[in-house]
């Protein structure tokens, strides 16, 4: 079978699965995008607009350089608001996969999801430097 | 972490650490969810670990830092939603890598003052160095004096508001992001932006490579209008706007990877 070659990286291509949200609006409507952002106003979410990858809607994943890809039909005007909220979900369900490496890899005391969520657990505390198995250092 | 042993007996931290204490120092007075850390005798390491357990370990929302000391790096890499409070003026690199606190600083600040924020707010009362907003994120942040050359390098986003005047170079190589500098703006104003909007209020010594003017959207004077009121900054002034000409960089010319940098 043919090797299909791509630049592109999305997210559902690091999970190895597609997630709900981004075929079903009505799992993302419900969303206070207020609520999840510091200060009177969508802070850093400003920033955040519909895009588009591989000829389909996306919102970009700054936590894990990914797109998400967005595969419902979006109602016209709606189009940064839903890819914030599509963002937003990805993110507080702990599903971003700059967020999944955490566990493993963080090397300092930190929360593991981020500011989004309020009671998110403590990850970094006991981070040791990676080996191969089987490896030894060398005798010299 | 405890400090790892090589064959020749020198003891390291493996991440690279100048202080291989990783015991907070205990000494924040808690009240609810308020606390108070008086950083008079701790290093920056320390007044950074207790900072962390507090707001990470004990839920404190509220956090006062007394005695700074211009000490650097302080309140770096806070990945939470929490209040803190500077009552002094901490030294360069100051709440870098933030993500989600909104912080009142009563003093000034050195260089560097929120690099790499991703989000919440930033409020100095004072001037703010060079290279404040260093490849800014996201969030806001309000600089009530004057600051430094470079303001904004590198910025990917986010908010940059700036009651007095910008020295040389502001906004150099801004990707995206806004910044209002209420005062004067001096030489190089834009110099290599790829994006993003500046506002100036006051003079501008000259425009840096592929700056141009722009013509004001009602957008503009909402946003501008929206982020006064948020901070209680008065009137705004009136602005002249300016981006990037599109002949010097632009996106099309990027490859993905190198686009999924900006974004």
């Amino acid at each position: 079978m043919a090797v299909k070659h791509t630049t592109a990286i999305d997210a559902e291509t690091l999970a190895g699965r597609r997630f709900e949200y981004q075929e079903d609006i009505s799992l993302v409507e419900d969303l206070d995008l207020m609520e999840l952002t510091p200060g009177r106003d969508l802070n850093w979410l400003e920033d955040i607009h519909l895009l588009e990858e591989d000829g389909t809607p996306a919102v970009f994943d700054r936590y894990s350089n990914s797109f998400l890809k967005i595969y419902f039909d979006i109602p016209e005007g709606r189009e940064d608001e839903l890819a914030r909220k599509v963002l937003m979900k990805h993110l507080i369900s702990g599903n971003s996969y700059g967020i999944q490496l955490k566990e493993k890899h963080c090397k300092f005391h930190q929360v593991e999801l981020g500011p989004w969520v309020a009671d998110s657990k403590s990850v970094g505390d006991n981070w040791r430097p990676p080996t191969l198995e089987g490896w030894e250092p060398p005798a010299h | 972490m405890a400090g790892l042993s090589t064959k020749s007996g020198v003891v390291y931290d493996a991440r690279g650490l100048v202080e291989p204490d990783p015991e907070p120092p205990m000494t924040a007075e808690i009240d609810g969810d308020r606390a108070v850390i008086d950083a008079t005798d701790l290093t920056t390491r320390k007044i950074n670990l207790e900072l962390k357990r507090i707001v990470y370990d004990e839920g404190v929302n509220e956090v006062t830092i007394v005695n700074p000391g211009s000490k650097h790096s302080l309140g770096v890499g806070i990945l939470k939603r929490c209040r803190l409070t500077f009552e002094g003026s901490p030294g360069w690199y100051a709440c870098g890598l933030i993500d989600g606190p909104e912080v009142q600083i009563n003093g000034r600040v050195g260089w560097s003052l929120a690099e790499n924020m991703m989000s919440g707010s930033i409020v100095v009362d004072g001037p703010a160095g060079s290279l404040t907003g260093a490849a800014l994120r996201g969030g806001d942040l309000v600089i009530k004096g004057n600051v430094g050359a470079r303001t904004g390098i590198d910025q990917k986003g986010g908010t940059i508001i700036t009651l007095g005047s910008a020295g040389i170079n502001t906004g150099f190589m801004m990707q995206r992001g806004r910044q209002i500098i209420c005062g004067d703006a001096n030489d190089g104003l834009g110099d290599s932006m790829y994006d993003g909007a500046i506002y100036v209020g006051g003079k501008i010594a000259s425009l840096g490579v592929d700056c141009v003017p722009a013509e004001m959207t009602d957008d503009d004077h909402e946003f501008i209008n929206r982020k006064f009121d948020i901070y209680d900054l008065g009137t705004p002034p009136d602005v002249q706007k300016f981006e990037c000409g599109k002949v010097l960089h632009n996106y099309d010319a990027l490859e993905p990877s190198e686009r999924k940098l900006v974004l």
